[in-house]
């Protein structure tokens, strides 16, 4: 995480994000945390978990753990799509995890100057999920904080 | 040359020498007059000198030197064995074990030099009598050595094209000398002397013959000294001093060689030289070398047999061993739906399932160690243990070479410790209840391991008093572990079950051997990680039996691959007793929980369907199939909605991040490259 906010820190330093569409909102994720991106396959469900853990699937011999990021937002349950995609996420914490998302749009490029930094507002109580803003050809993109995104409830 | 490099057989070594020693001391204490205990524990204490001193590690080399000379002694029969010999050199091995711990740590042995310790076995030198015939007895026999070694290159024979060799190089004005090089004896790594005594040499003269091969002492298979013929302009005292600025060279010999140009009529051909040369090395061997050198021809090759192997490069073959698995199950899963099923397809297929199985077992195989390695060392614990509690017990062990995974090897040596340490201190009685129970003076413990199935079950059991389960109910109560009420609907065996529990000792004083209550549940959590299991029995007044079950295999495992409710489950072959088709009508009820009454069997049934949350397709009226798996001795029956069949599933981690879930032991990747989850029976009993 550290080394996340480090190289966000750093003005001027550009980092790709990839964006994508969780309901009517716009999220990104920075690229260098991605290890894959799959099609939505047959997960198979592991009992007796937290109901945003959908489950694990087969990523070329390894068994991956699936979550909703809808559930964990408290968002309605996902609607499976033709667009809808698995993005598997590689961190340090917890390892492999994929997570899924109704589509991936596009990879856009995001200086620093074109963030906007969340200040942690204590008082809301409510966990939250956005590191920043990126502003990009006059849209506003949500950067996911995947650490807390990856963290049990 | 760096020693480094060889810093990790030094250790290795150094460890089974010391292990060595301690099962050999043992024996000396039992049967001081045996020369062949004798003679083994000179020979690892001799190597361990030799291998502390190459590496430079003056302290270690020291202690054991004065250890050695006290063996010296004993083996000569001028020293008694006594007691207080045996503790002081285990004080002895003790500390050298410390130094090997440093090495290890720091690639320093420390700076402690153990003084008293080496003056303690000065002590016992001076009292044990005549310690001047100590140093004059090496001395005599290395005297002997040097006669019959001298000028051993003659014994090498030369053909023709040596000889032809020869004549050219005398005709142009050079010398032909023969060279005999002894190592010395506490030499490790002869070949690497010899290649550098070689490499010297080969600056100042051409190599022409070499005896033995050269490849044969770069394999290290060669006594202590090699010959060599060699043919030069330079003076014979400048490659003789060469050679000798290696070091750990004993001795270097050299003289001229007469170079007949004339043929020789004992020339013979290729072949024979071979056969001549090698009696003649061996018996000149024999003559001179003591038992102990034969012993240690005797035991060369089988040491140069093996190769050490990092356990990681391994783990690496074992993943790819895994991938191919799975890549033959989606072969024959495809082959079966596709319905393209050609003869020879299948047949081809057939075929490549025997090779990975086979394959699979061999690597599996490779990783298996002998428990052995870990065990060793428990006789001297006991011993210790024995004089620190002052009660007479003896150690039995049996199974020693029962095989594990080398990763459980390396685990279950703590928890074993734990186990034994208790015995000794809570389960055997002091000599006055043992005689009131007219028990024999001398406590057993037993240490028995075999393999049962796919499991391999390790007992650590006493004859000591068992344990008293009103105590371990009063003691749970007082603690809070459970309330009176509970106390008294209790199983006995739940109750003992207790003891496994977080923070209990029910020794009423605490010793510092065992008592500090962190005993057992380390030693449960411990065995559980392993996917093993441990279970007590015990009978108060009579001893107590600690088994302890572990899997075999960690990766690879047959397994009944089941359906609940549309879901494909696998259950390890190895838990499952029978599989049962029960009419709903049998389903009985006790303490309204449902058990079926099979062939004399009380067994509790488990609906999978409600353990996993889901509905079960099959509707209630229908039969059941009901999957009846044992953990321990205890039975209970999963009904499951399908049977699939058996089949070989590697077992893969579910992370971290879905630990929680209890009774999913892992996950599986069928041959459609569907994930499966691996049901963990144990936990579901």
């Amino acid at each position: 995480m550290d080394q996340f906010k480090l190289a966000e820190l750093n003005s001027n330093e550009t980092a790709q994000y990839i964006v994508i569409q969780l309901g009517a909102e716009q999220y990104g994720i920075n690229i260098k945390f991605i290890d894959n991106i799959v099609r939505m396959q047959n997960i198979t469900r592991v009992p007796r978990v937290a109901d945003y853990l959908k489950g694990v699937i087969n990523l070329r011999g390894e068994v991956i753990p699936v979550m909703s990021i809808r559930l964990k937002m408290d968002l309605p349950a996902d609607e499976i799509t033709k667009a809808t995609r698995i993005i598997i996420l590689k961190l340090e914490q917890h390892g492999m995890i994929g997570i899924i998302v109704d589509e991936v749009k596009e990879v856009v490029t995001l200086s620093s100057e074109n963030i906007e930094k969340m200040s942690y507002d204590a008082q809301e109580g409510k966990v939250n999920f956005i590191s920043g803003i990126g502003k990009h050809n006059g849209e506003l993109i949500s950067l996911l904080d995947l650490n807390v995104v990856a963290m049990e409830k | 040359m760096d020693v480094n490099q060889y810093l990790e057989i030094f250790l290795d070594e150094t460890k089974e020498h010391l292990e060595s020693l301690n099962a050999q001391i043992l024996n000396l204490e039992q049967s001081p007059e045996d020369s062949g205990t004798i003679n083994e524990i000179f020979r690892a204490a001799h190597s361990l000198k030799g291998m502390a001193g190459t590496m430079g590690y003056k302290r270690m080399q020291a202690l054991t030197h004065d250890m050695e000379n006290v063996f010296s002694e004993i083996r000569n029969g001028s020293m008694k064995v006594t007691s207080g010999l045996i503790d002081t050199l285990f004080q002895c091995l003790d500390a050298l074990e410390e130094y090997t711990q440093n090495i290890q740590e720091t690639a320093d042995e420390g700076t402690n030099e153990n003084k008293p310790l080496i003056e303690q076995l000065n002590e016992f030198l001076k009292s044990g009598g005549k310690t001047e015939e100590a140093p004059a007895a090496p001395k005599a026999e290395a005297a002997a050595k040097k006669d019959t070694v001298e000028r051993k290159w003659e014994q090498i024979k030369l053909g023709d094209p040596e000889k032809h060799v020869f004549s050219v190089a005398k005709q142009q004005g050079k010398n032909v000398y023969g060279l005999d090089i002894r190592v010395q004896e506490t030499c490790i790594l002869k070949a690497a002397r010899a290649f550098l005594v070689y490499k010297a040499i080969e600056e100042k003269a051409e190599i022409i013959v070499c005896n033995p091969s050269a490849q044969d002492i770069e394999d290290e298979r060669f006594e202590l000294e090699f010959s060599l013929i060699v043919v030069s302009e330079n003076p014979l005292e400048q490659i003789v001093n060469a050679a000798k600025n290696v070091s750990e060279i004993e001795s270097v010999t050299g003289d001229v060689v007469e170079v007949e140009i004339i043929e020789e009529p004992k020339a013979n051909t290729g072949i024979s030289i071979i056969e001549d040369i090698k009696p003649a090395a061996a018996s000149a061997q024999s003559q001179n070398a003591p038992a102990k050198q034969s012993d240690k021809k005797a035991n060369k090759p089988v040491v140069n047999r093996t190769v050490r192997v990092d356990i990681e490069k391994l783990d690496v073959l074992m993943n790819l061993v895994s991938e191919l698995i799975i890549a033959k199950n989606s072969l024959v899963s495809a082959s079966s739906t596709e319905g393209t099923s050609s003869i020879a397809f299948n047949e081809q297929i057939e075929y490549l399932e025997s090779v990975t199985t086979n394959l699979h077992e061999s690597v599996m195989k490779v990783r298996m160690v002998p428990i052995e390695s870990v065990v060793s060392k428990f006789p001297r614990m006991i011993r210790d243990l024995s004089k620190k509690l002052d009660k007479k017990m003896e150690l039995y062990m049996s199974g020693e070479e029962t095989e594990l995974d080398r990763t459980v090897v390396d685990e279950i040596g703590d928890p074993l410790m734990h186990l034994l340490r208790n015995s000794a201190d809570h389960g055997l009685e002091s000599a006055e209840v043992r005689a009131q129970r007219g028990k024999p003076a001398v406590g057993s413990i037993y240490l028995d391991a075999y393999q049962d199935g796919n499991n391999v079950v390790i007992e650590v059991r006493d004859d000591g008093n068992g344990i008293d389960v009103e105590a371990v109910k009063r003691k749970a109560i007082e603690r809070g572990v459970i309330t009176p009420e509970q106390g008294d609907n209790m199983a006995e065996k739940d109750i003992i079950n207790l003891l496994f529990n977080a923070g209990f000792s029910t020794a009423k004083q605490i010793s510092d051997v065992s008592g500090r209550g962190v005993g057992l549940d380390v030693v449960k959590s411990k065995i559980e990680s392993l996917s093993g299991e441990v279970e007590v029995k015990s009978k108060l007044g009579e001893g107590s039996t600690w088994i302890i079950r572990l899997p075999l295999t960690l990766a690879i495992i047959q397994a009944l691959m089941v359906i609940v409710g549309g879901e494909k489950y696998a259950i390890s072959l190895g838990s499952i007793q029978t599989i049962e088709d029960i009419s709903p009508s049998e389903i009985k009820l006790v303490q309204n929980s449902e058990v079926i009454h099979l062939r004399g069997n009380v067994i509790p049934l488990i609906r999978l369907s409600k353990e996993l949350d889901i509905e079960s397709t099959k509707s209630p009226e229908e039969n059941m199939v009901v999957v009846i798996v044992k953990k321990g001795e205890k039975l209970a029956g999963l009904v499951v909605d399908e049977l699939m069949g058996q089949q070989e599933i590697v077992i893969k981690s579910l992370g971290k991040y879905i630990s929680k879930c209890k009774i999913i032991s892992g996950a599986t990747i069928l041959g459609d490259g569907e994930v499966a989850l691996i049901l963990d029976a144990n936990a579901l009993i």
